[in-house]
């Protein structure tokens, strides 16, 4: 029975991606040495993966360097095919289907870029626009539409070559972007951009979104997680560790909120049950960790308050590097 | 037929498209033809104190005037503004920076997209590298580079070019099997332009050599439109006339470029394995 | 005294920075151990290529003067030289060359040793002992049957041959500092083999005027002809004189170069 309002359009299920390396030796001897006689590595990048994503979701991929992030991107996009396991994107198999499938697809990978160097981005688009055969009328406004919401003007007229790192990373966004891809794979996006270009592309993603386009990221940035990501998944040595969404993700270390007290003088000795200080900026600063589920905040903020006269307070979430590092050393 | 006619007419898009990037790439581009145009003569220059040398005082060496040998190595030089591309290195480019992932993701066959950049660039050669040349070289080296038969001699040099270009797309290729192909590349290109008669015309290879590098597509890259242009082909003994030479030019591109496809599926299987 | 200290310890280490420099490079090579091989079969056996084809030449007619082992010597001191010169040399231009167009030159320059030396150091081409040893084995050939009848003329055709190295070393050079004005132009090494051209050849099959710039100007004629004239006791001693065009040459292709990049630094890049 098909549920109609949630449909997964990606199902990834028991993914494995092994690659066989060799031993290469340290000292120049032992390289000597693997010349004539290799020892073979099995290196297990992604090891018996599966998720779900719904369609018109933005699902965020996070994990360590090396966790095997940008091989599971390559493989849901076609340019890797996988040990063992299956794909399934809108209905196709995407290393099998290459082909047909690209075409629905779009994906930026930060560092590849498809914008020609020496030449304008909008000679490129034009190119992207045939490529995929765009009719012409419905290229322009698409294409006036994107540069309209990223801001561009004149830079698209530009030399790809004098562009500054962020605008060259918009124009990769609407290269990637023209033919309405369905779905679209990035892999760290932001990375290397300033804040406000930051913040450009994420609305642009959200926008987006909101038409109906399936975003895959993968990130370190945690604020592109905190901002874009419906769901979560957590990859580290090539295994999911953590899979939901963002609300379970914070709470997987409890209810557990962060309270900053500025007093009006000083405090020694400060305890209070239910809470563990985290810190002590200064004499007359401190930072607690409380867990909700076992005093409320304001329990806690009534408590305080009838020993000690506070002249700030602020209630936070656990932040986000917190949480995932528990979860990378789990 | 509908869906026919789309096609082609999806294809020339994608190829007006790539050319004309190609050519506006033309800034770039300005310095490369600085280089080819300094080239060309020079390689002819050589040659022609090479057998001015060896012609000493004889007229004819291996059956060929010392005229027809200026002819042959100037449509060489000309012929080679007109077909020569840098598939081999561009492909290779892509593959060693894994820019090679970004047509993996998009509809376009990469072989196409390179013939397209090949179409967008010999277009600027003809304009400023094959034009000033062939007046240097008619005027201040005083050459015949009258083909005595000029349609056969046009066809001839465009099936040459498409020789190439599928030749240089293999050479490139081989990239995804070889890590570092800079040395194996050159190595090839040294080859090609021996055994394409670049240095010697074939017919003065020795016999065995010549019958082996009748089957081989070297020849149909510079040997036969150069031949064709001098007005009479030969190699291994085999006289025949232009139309049949051209003939068997088609078939050999015909050919290659399906061993090219052969050889492309071979190395997407390679690259979506290993990964870029 | 301390001078001469600071000049040993900075030679010490610059020796020291090579000899990793050669280590990384060829267990690089190694680690890829089927490409190593096959790239260096394929290199010696085609680099052979070019002399077969002047041994077909010799088949029909030859140059006056020279039989052909003695133009096989010529030509495989220069593929010996060019080997020589892909291994070492070659690679700095592709780095400069690339470094530039990226803009990531800086990241050599702030470096606490020698640019040039670290560059160099960090892109040996071990196919280049292919040729090396391609040459090598056609040298032998040719020397059996030509014979070396004194070593007066050997040691002027081994000075001539270094010779023919400074001569590469400053086309490197000269590349290089061509690299600052034709940004990412990746085809200006093709100028320079077309210039190479000159040297594979007795030169006396050039006019006059063409003989005097690849001697005294350009001296490419340093590279595999005079080597191999000096070897046939075609020269006399006093032409030993003729490597001073060539050191000139080499430190004018140095001039241009540091002066590319004292204007490039000044710039900012």
């Amino acid at each position: 029975m098909k549920n109609k309002q949630i449909e997964n359009c990606i199902t990834v299920e028991h993914l494995n991606k092994t690659y066989i390396t060799y031993k290469r030796g340290e000292t120049f001897r032992e390289t000597v040495k693997s010349f004539f006689k290799r020892e073979q590595v099995l290196i297990k990048a992604v090891n018996d993966i599966s998720f779900t994503v719904p369609s018109g979701s933005i699902i965020g991929v996070l994990g360590p360097n090396g966790a095997g992030k940008s091989t599971l991107i390559k493989m849901m996009t076609g340019t890797l095919f996988p040990t063992s396991g299956t794909i399934d994107v809108m209905g196709y198999m995407p290393v099998k289907n290459r082909s047909r499938y690209v075409r629905r697809i779009g994906a930026v990978f930060g560092q590849k870029s498809q914008l020609i160097w020496d030449i304008p981005p909008v000679d490129s688009f034009a190119m992207n626009a045939a490529i995929y055969n765009i009719p012409k009328d419905v290229y322009k406004s698409r294409l006036d539409k994107m540069c309209a919401m990223f801001d561009l003007g004149d830079v698209i007229y530009k030399p790809t070559r004098v562009l500054s790192l962020g605008e060259r990373m918009k124009c990769e966004f609407i290269m990637a972007m023209l033919h309405e891809p369905e779905v679209v794979f990035l892999d760290e996006p932001t990375i290397g951009l300033d804040v406000i270009a930051k913040q450009k592309i994420r609305s642009f993603i959200k926008a987006m979104n909101k038409n109906g386009t399936t975003f895959v990221l993968t990130t370190h940035d945690l604020e592109d997680v905190e901002q874009l990501a419906q769901e979560v998944i957590i990859v580290n040595h090539g295994e999911k560790v953590f899979d939901g969404t963002l609300h379970e993700l914070r709470s997987i270390l409890g209810e557990k909120k962060i309270i900053s007290l500025t007093f009006d003088k000083a405090v020694k000795d400060f305890s209070l049950k239910g809470a563990t200080i985290v810190e002590k900026p200064s004499d007359r600063e401190i930072v607690l960790e409380v867990d909700t589920s076992k005093a409320s905040v304001s329990k806690v903020i009534k408590k305080i308050s009838e020993q000690y006269v506070f002249t700030d307070i602020s209630v936070k979430e656990l932040p986000m590097e917190t949480i995932i590092t528990h979860v990378y050393n789990e | 037929m509908k869906t026919f006619f789309n096609f082609i007419s999806h294809k020339l898009r994608i190829l007006k498209a790539v050319a004309f990037v190609t050519y506006k790439e033309w800034s770039a581009y300005r310095t490369h033809s600085m280089v080819s145009i300094f080239i060309g003569p020079v390689y002819f220059f050589v040659q022609y104190c090479i057998w001015k040398a060896l012609y000493g005082d004889s007229q004819t060496l291996n059956g060929m005037q010392f005229s027809s040998m200026m002819t042959y190595f100037g449509a060489n030089a000309l012929i080679g503004y007109l077909t020569m591309d840098f598939a081999d290195w561009n492909l290779q480019m892509l593959v060693r920076t894994g820019k090679f992932l970004t047509f993996a993701l998009r509809p376009i066959h990469h072989r196409f997209f390179a013939f397209s950049q090949k179409i967008g660039h010999r277009f600027l050669g003809l304009v400023f590298e094959f034009i000033p040349c062939y007046i240097l070289f008619t005027l201040l080296f005083k050459v015949n580079l009258v083909p005595p038969e000029p349609l056969w001699a046009v066809l001839s040099i465009v099936l040459g070019f498409l020789m190439t270009f599928y030749v240089n797309y293999c050479i490139g290729l081989t990239a995804f099997f070889f890590v570092r192909a800079e040395g194996v590349r050159q190595v090839f290109q040294l080859m090609l332009t021996i055994c394409s008669g670049g240095l010697l015309p074939l017919s003065f290879f020795p016999t065995v050599i010549q019958k082996l590098l009748f089957f081989l597509p070297f020849q149909y890259i510079l040997y036969v439109p150069s031949m064709v242009c001098t007005g009479s082909y030969n190699l291994a003994g085999i006289s025949m006339g232009l139309p049949q030479i051209v003939g068997i030019q088609a078939i050999a591109v015909i050919l290659t470029a399906l061993f090219s496809e052969l050889l492309y599926r071979l190395s997407i299987k390679r690259f979506t394995g290993v990964g870029a | 005294m301390k001078n001469k200290i600071s000049f040993l310890s900075k030679l010490h280490s610059a020796l020291h920075l090579y000899k990793i420099g050669l280590k990384v490079a060829f267990s690089t090579e190694l680690a890829y151990r089927a490409n190593f091989i096959m790239s260096s079969l394929i290199m010696l056996c085609f680099n052979i290529l070019f002399p077969l084809v002047t041994v077909l030449m010799y088949q029909w007619s030859s140059f006056p003067g020279w039989n052909i082992w003695e133009v096989l010597l010529i030509q495989s001191i220069f593929t010996i030289a060019q080997g020589f010169n892909s291994m070492f040399f070659s690679g700095i231009f592709w780095q400069t060359n690339e470094r530039i167009r990226e803009g990531s030159l800086e990241v050599i320059l702030l470096k606490p040793v020698n640019s040039l030396l670290f560059m160099m150091s960090s892109s040996i081409n071990p196919e280049g002992i292919g040729v090396m040893l391609g040459g090598g084995i056609m040298y032998g050939f040719a020397l059996y049957h030509v014979g070396i009848t004194s070593i007066a003329f050997f040691v002027q055709s081994v000075l001539f041959f270094l010779g023919g190295l400074c001569v590469m070393w400053s086309f490197t050079m000269i590349m290089s500092a061509t690299s600052f004005k034709w940004v990412g132009n990746s085809r200006i090494p093709e100028i320079f083999d077309s210039l190479l051209n000159f040297g594979k050849y007795p030169s006396r099959i050039f006019p006059q005027a063409i003989q005097a710039i690849i001697t005294y100007i350009i001296p490419v004629a340093m590279i595999g002809y005079y080597p191999a004239s000096a070897l046939l006791g075609k020269m006399e001693i006093s032409q030993l004189l003729l490597l001073i065009p060539c050191v000139i040459f080499c430190i004018l292709g140095m001039l241009l170069y540091n002066w590319m990049i004292k204007l490039y630094e000044g710039v900012g890049g």
